[in-house]
């Protein structure tokens, strides 16, 4: 009889913890389907530290005009220090969506890889977070591809940073079940399309497909005659034979370009900063691949630590890019009107200045987790985003900007409960 | 027992600015080294700075200069995926006039010779039987293989990776 029982627990038990992983946060077995807002997410991290007083209040003027509403002049003392590119939209990107003005980056320390990375895994950091290794919690590219279909193809994720440094860590997490099987291309875009990179890397072997062929034959059986090592599986985004060839083919392009010169002034505008570069070849990552998740940064803001009025031309000129990458998208086969834009910077900035005087007077700006510091905004536009909607009042924090990327590609409920601290803007959504 | 060849590895020593932090950065060249007596004794996996020194070294015979080894580093960085970017630092070097590669003439003159001195120069190994024999077939039976396209299989495969 106790044996009987033990058995019937046990079966039970077994049953238990197989149906349980299925039983999702909101309570259905099974996660729904096809319920995408849109097949694409464009997630620009308006980087760098930017304070709402300099970008959404404009206490020095609209210094983002493609993006806000109105046309308040830069401030006298400045203004002969800004850089001042064109206007180029014929409605600025905030009536294409909703503009959360007191948006927050509630807790954690205010630094550029913290804030990024509270942006891309959805979780606030501490001072612990470490700079050489991937980040502790799964990236927002690893639910996505983890979570949902098509999760095959990495060129599907995109990870378009402009600096080096700790950032290229951030397209994939050491966390137990996602990690490198799930992570989004990575590119730092001007280390490699410029001309020294070009110098190194112009002129490849090229193989025709016949030879490619038995290129392919001989290093298969070499790759069967040596087995890895498992204490030391090298670590990475590894894409499919097919869409490495395909990134190769695209990245020889590109060098293509650079060497012959093709790339210099590509918007006409006679200036090419790091952000602008950053979101051109942004701009050609989409176009070629046309992702369904694309992360990309602009810094040059940050210059604020040493100059102020530099800063504040640098809100403008990343203003101008974030439109050309709105503009790329909608005139993006298979993007347009199928996208959301998310635009959020990392931080904001001390209200304190610094010590540092520019050459108009003005005190340069740090960051030190001052209430300021943690004052941002967030800006969502595309297809399913209320049009024209302003909340003024304080909502959203950084954290929710990954469970919204989520909801939008329609895989928020098959994320493990308990791990993601933010909610899902629903206020944003039709 | 270990035979001594004369291959690359690990020697000077430099440290670099990069950023505000001062980094360690080696560089590897010629020197005597060891070889493996069978690939089941690499366990290692090549740093970026291992892999683009060596495979430097092992075309062309020389060691790399630091700006090329930046610059090559600095390529393999800026992509997620390294095997892609390995690759493409493998196809730039070895389509180089400068790369030392055995003529096609050469090779089918001495297939057997070719095929150990290949093994010895990018495995640092000597071929096993099986391998002797196997490269050897292919290489007659594919009249338009040449020395080039055999390197640069060895130098993308996984072996390459590892020391």
């Amino acid at each position: 009889m106790k044996r009987k029982q033990f058995i019937k627990n046990a079966a039970l038990t077994a049953a238990g913890g197989i149906v349980m992983p299925y039983i999702l946060p909101s309570g259905r077995l099974f996660a729904a389907t096809g319920s995408r807002r849109a097949n694409h997410v464009v997630f620009c991290l308006f980087a760098g530290g930017v304070r709402n007083l300099e970008s959404i209040h404009k206490a020095e003027g609209n210094m983002m005009r493609n993006t806000l509403n109105g046309t308040e002049a830069i401030s006298a003392d400045i203004a002969p220090g800004i850089v001042q590119l064109p206007t180029i939209a014929s409605t600025p990107l905030q009536n294409n969506g909703t503009l959360f003005k007191e948006f927050r980056y509630a807790s954690g320390p205010t630094g550029h890889y913290n804030g990024h990375t509270t942006a891309i895994t959805g979780k606030y950091s501490d001072e612990a977070i470490q700079l050489k290794q991937p980040p502790k919690y799964p990236t927002i590219f690893e639910y996505y591809r983890k979570h949902t279909s098509p999760s095959t193809s990495a060129l599907n994720a995109w990870w378009v940073s402009n600096a080096l440094g700790p950032y290229p860590y951030l397209n994939f997490s050491m966390f137990d079940g996602y990690g490198p099987a799930y992570g989004a291309n990575m590119i730092q875009p001007d280390s490699i399309f410029n001309p020294s990179s070009a110098s190194v890397l112009g002129s490849p072997l090229t193989l025709s497909q016949t030879e490619k062929s038995k290129c392919d034959m001989m290093r298969d059986f070499m790759n069967g005659q040596f087995k890895i090592p498992q204490a030391a599986v090298s670590s990475g985004i590894v894409n499919s034979a097919v869409d490495a060839e395909h990134l190769q083919t695209w990245l020889n392009s590109m060098i293509y370009q650079v060497t012959n010169g093709n790339i210099q002034d590509p918007w006409g505008t006679g200036i090419m900063t790091g952000d602008m570069k950053n979101i051109y070849f942004g701009i050609e990552v989409m176009k070629e691949f046309k992702p369904e998740l694309m992360v990309i940064n602009m810094t040059d803001i940050d210059i604020a630590h040493f100059d102020f009025t530099k800063y504040v031309s640098a809100i403008g000129m990343a203003d101008y890019a974030l439109y050309k990458l709105w503009q790329a998208i909608q005139s993006t086969p298979g993007m347009a009107n199928d996208t959301v834009l998310v635009v959020v910077p990392e931080h904001g900035r001390n209200q304190a200045a610094n010590s540092v005087v520019d050459a108009y007077g003005r005190y340069a700006l740090d960051h030190n987790n001052d209430q300021m510091s943690r004052e941002i905004f967030c800006l969502m536009a595309g297809k399913g985003v209320k049009q024209g909607q302003v909340i003024s009042q304080t909502q959203g924090e950084s954290v929710d900007v990954v469970p919204t990327i989520a909801n939008i590609l329609g895989f928020d409920n098959e994320i493990p409960f308990g791990i993601l601290d933010g909610r899902v803007l629903t206020e944003a959504f039709t | 027992m270990k035979i001594k060849h004369t291959a690359i590895l690990a020697l000077a020593f430099l440290l670099l600015q990069t950023s505000c932090n001062k980094e360690k950065r080696y560089i590897y060249q010629v020197q005597e080294q060891e070889l493996y007596q069978s690939s089941a004794q690499k366990q290692n996996l090549k740093t970026t700075d291992q892999f683009i020194s060596i495979a430097y070294s092992h075309l062309f015979g020389i060691s790399i200069t630091n700006n090329e080894l930046t610059q090559y580093n600095v390529s393999l960085q800026a992509l997620g995926d390294k095997a892609t970017m390995q690759d493409m630092i493998v196809k730039s070097m070895i389509n180089r006039s400068s790369a030392q590669l055995v003529t096609n003439t050469a090779m089918r003159a001495d297939i057997p010779i070719f095929v150990e001195q290949t093994y010895l120069r990018f495995y640092n190994r000597k071929p096993n039987e099986f391998e002797r024999w196997k490269m050897k077939d292919l290489i007659e039976k594919n009249t338009d293989v040449t020395p080039r396209m055999i390197c640069y299989s060895m130098m993308t495969s996984d072996e390459y990776r590892y020391y």
